[in-house]
């Protein structure tokens, strides 16, 4: 298992279950995914109406950004006033299910893609933005472009966590991401640093059409005079920034990098933690190999002392 | 920060593992403890049968494994392997080793438990660890050098924001908390706990195991399902094997009061014979008679001999036998309140058959102690045995119960205190649900 799957696997499991067309039952779930997002699956009103709501963090910011258009966009017929305490909800009627199992299917991968759905709507606006700028670009030079055409749209700030934040930008031809990173433990920001040289080097070794990756401890001059960025100087938090190139912006690409720019965080956190694994056991592997070792070292044939039945001792040949 | 993302629970057992996250009334995913990892069973992590005893430090030999090119080093073959489900699926191919990380409940290869608990933290609940606080289960008698381990793997390999590892009995008597028949939430009473492999029963004082008086029994799910296949083959059925056994056994299963006269009710209302379907693979149906077994499989708890010519204690005198062993002021409170658990406790009328077996067993203990004492006139002890709806899953509810409360993270120990004062602190847990508690 080398990536993190895009889909919630439990929403999944849910609805595949009760599509598949067993007796409906009553559903309450709180389901927890990444980033702090709360889903809950229940059956309001009757056993056949499944409801799934959402709560993000950031989901103000979103938005902003047009969060509601694309959601409205995926589950048009589905959606309905969120249920109190939630963001968002959508209301799936078991009896009025679509007839082939392609269809069905389709409709589970939808609503179990919620949070990634709701989290593309800065990125494809981000991308709609490039577009513009493109065309706006390729009527002049370099040197005499407009004032908004050089510099590229705004940043967009995605506060997906307490002290995290995603920040997007477009430009005529490129789209920047900038993730701020932060570590509460030493080792982790140790692993953490390997990690991201490798990112910053898989350019420069094989794979030559990957994003650009930068990392930086202080924030990066896109960020400049954008609210809320703070240049601690204590290097505890990183920036990573990722720079899509036009061949990632094409329209045909735009779905899978941004799924894959998503869970970014969440593969980084998830390998860290595995190297961590992997070196923990190797450290008992070679615990396990001194141990052996030391049982071998032991003399065999330790001059026990030997007695009669009485309990008496022999001293022999002094 | 992470101050409403709710607990994670999970209860992971020799067979099955139970994950979810506290608050909801059924685990999010019950999937086997097992994991799929490259290279033969028996494997470590990487190909040879035992990782090889390297006379070099491994710096010297280039790093990981027996190939020591490139490649190799940059390889990720740690995290080739699956877990649960597709582990069984993936074991069915080339190429993958099945194992099981837990035996007898308790962890023995930390390497995979390590690797099976991230992936299903990752994988299957989604999570980031630095966010929540888990709730852990482990079995009574459980050293606390295994417990150390646990926790150095979830606060220095997943940093998770705070533990508290629980009793897996203690927590089945939570979760009896929801019948009706419970009146008082006290954490006394006797578990009953059977699973796939083998039936402990566990009397537990105010929160805390009675080591000394837990017996367990060699017979539990699995026994059942070869009793019924070996009837099943006694008889010559057409399919007799362990799956039918199992499906037959969990479908039709019940307890009687009385076997010699079930015996005869049956011969005498033929309506109680039934046919069970098996499609067998390559689509044929066969269909098979399903008689006697239905309330000889769960008999063999009452009267053992039937099936084991080892283990003849029926159960219920174990339990009775159980209490008497265990201190003299809590007894009453152990009869009042014995929890069932597990999922060979469901057969119907189980709990009734019980609570009249050992009510049997202790008024005629009482009635001869009065005729010894001569005249002296006791006032009687209550038995009960308490069936509820949770009893499947009953450790994980009963953690699930007791997480989402407010208190919860009170009783967890966070990563500071780990790192303050290392990995001995989870040597001890304030008692959750206990007295002072909700």
């Amino acid at each position: 298992m080398l990536l993190l799957d895009y889909q919630n696997v439990l929403i999944q499991s849910v609805l595949t279950e009760r599509f598949s067309g067993a007796p409906p039952v009553s559903i309450d779930q709180t389901v927890s995914d990444f980033d702090g997002v709360i889903f809950h699956i229940s059956t309001p009103e009757t056993k056949t109406k499944i409801q799934v709501s959402i709560q993000i963090r950031c989901f103000q910011d979103l938005l902003r950004y047009g969060a509601k258009e694309v959601l409205n966009r995926e589950y048009g017929p589905y959606v309905v006033p969120p249920e109190p305490g939630f963001d968002f909800s959508i209301l799936v009627d078991l009896e009025n299910l679509p007839a082939e199992q392609e269809a069905r299917d389709e409709l589970v991968k939808k609503i179990s893609l919620l949070k990634r759905n709701a989290m593309a709507a800065p990125f494809e606006q981000a991308y709609q933005e490039h577009y513009h700028l493109k065309q706006e670009a390729a009527k002049f030079t370099t040197e005499e472009a407009p004032q908004g055409v050089r510099e590229g749209g705004e940043v967009k700030a995605i506060h997906y966590r307490e002290e995290e934040a995603i920040y997007v930008k477009a430009s005529h031809d490129r789209v920047t991401v900038i993730f701020s990173t932060i570590f509460r433990e030493e080792t982790d920001r140790v692993f953490g640093k390997v990690f991201i040289q490798e990112f910053v080097d898989a350019r420069r070794r094989a794979i030559q059409n990957a994003p650009q990756v930068l990392f930086r401890n202080d924030p990066p001059l896109e960020l400049q005079g954008v609210p809320g960025v703070k240049n601690t100087g204590t290097g505890e938090i990183g920036y990573v920034t990722f720079v899509l190139f036009p061949r990632h912006l094409t329209p045909q690409r735009m779905p899978d990098v941004i799924s894959h720019i998503q869970t970014f965080r969440d593969y980084f956190h998830y390998h860290i933690k595995a190297s961590k694994a992997y070196i923990h056991s190797r450290m008992r592997r070679r615990t396990a190999d001194f141990l052996q070792v030391l049982r071998r070292a032991r003399p065999d044939n330790e001059e026990k002392e030997r007695k009669t039945a009485s309990g008496r001792t022999f001293k022999v040949g002094a | 920060m992470a101050n409403q993302t709710p607990a994670v629970v999970m209860d992971n057992g020799t067979g099955f593992s139970k994950l979810g996250f506290a608050g909801n009334d059924s685990p999010s995913f019950v999937f086997p403890t097992a994991i799929a990892t490259k290279g033969g069973a028996g494997a470590g992590g990487s190909g040879s049968g035992r990782p090889a005893v390297a006379n070099k430090p491994s710096f010297l030999t280039g790093g990981a494994g027996p190939t020591g090119h490139l490649s190799a080093k940059r390889g990720t073959e740690d995290l080739d392997f699956f877990i649960g489900d597709e582990a069984i699926s993936a074991a069915s191919g080339p190429g993958y080793g099945l194992h099981y990380p837990i035996r007898h409940g308790q962890i023995e290869n930390w390497d995979h438990m390590e690797r099976f608990w991230s992936n299903s933290i990752f994988k299957y609940l989604r999570v980031e660890p630095e966010d929540h606080y888990f709730l852990l289960t482990e079995p009574p008698l459980n050293p606390p050098e295994n417990r150390e381990n646990t926790a150095e793997i979830f606060f220095e390999s997943f940093n998770c924001a705070g533990l508290y590892i629980a009793v897996q009995a203690v927590l089945a008597l939570a979760a009896s908390w929801t019948s009706s028949k419970v009146t008082d939430r006290s954490l006394t009473g006797t578990v009953i706990d059977s699973g796939d492999g083998v039936t402990h029963v566990i009397p537990v004082a105010e929160g805390y195991v009675i080591g000394s008086s837990i017996k367990s029994i060699p017979i539990a799910g699995r026994d059942i399902t070869y009793f019924v296949q070996s009837l099943l083959r006694d008889r010559g059925e057409p399919d007799s094997s362990l799956k039918t056994a199992q499906e037959i056994k969990e479908e039709y299963c019940y307890v009687c009061p009385d076997i010699v006269n079930e015996f005869s009710k049956y011969d005498r209302d033929r309506s109680r014979f039934l046919k069970h379907v098996v499609t067998q693979p390559g689509g044929r149906q066969v269909s098979i008679d399903v008689g006697y077994e239905r309330f000889l499989a769960p008999e063999i708890f009452f009267n053992p001999e039937i099936y084991s010519s080892d283990f003849l204690t029926p159960l219920p005198v174990v339990v009775d036998s159980v209490i008497q062993s265990s201190p003299i002021d809590v007894r009453r409170g152990l009869y009042k309140n014995i929890v069932l658990s597990g999922g060979s406790t469901l057969y119907k009328d189980f709990g009734r058959r019980l609570q009249r077996d050992i009510k049997h067993l202790v008024d005629a203990r009482i009635r001869q102690s009065e005729v010894r004492s001569g005249g002296a006139k006791s006032g009687g002890l209550e038995v009960q045995v308490i069936t509820h709806k949770r009893q499947r899953h009953g450790p994980w509810f009963g953690g699930s119960l007791l997480g989402q409360t407010p208190e919860f993270r009170s009783y967890c120990h966070t990563k500071a205190e780990y790192q303050e004062y290392g990995p001995g602190i989870v040597r001890r847990f304030a008692l959750l649900g206990g007295p002072g508690g909700s």
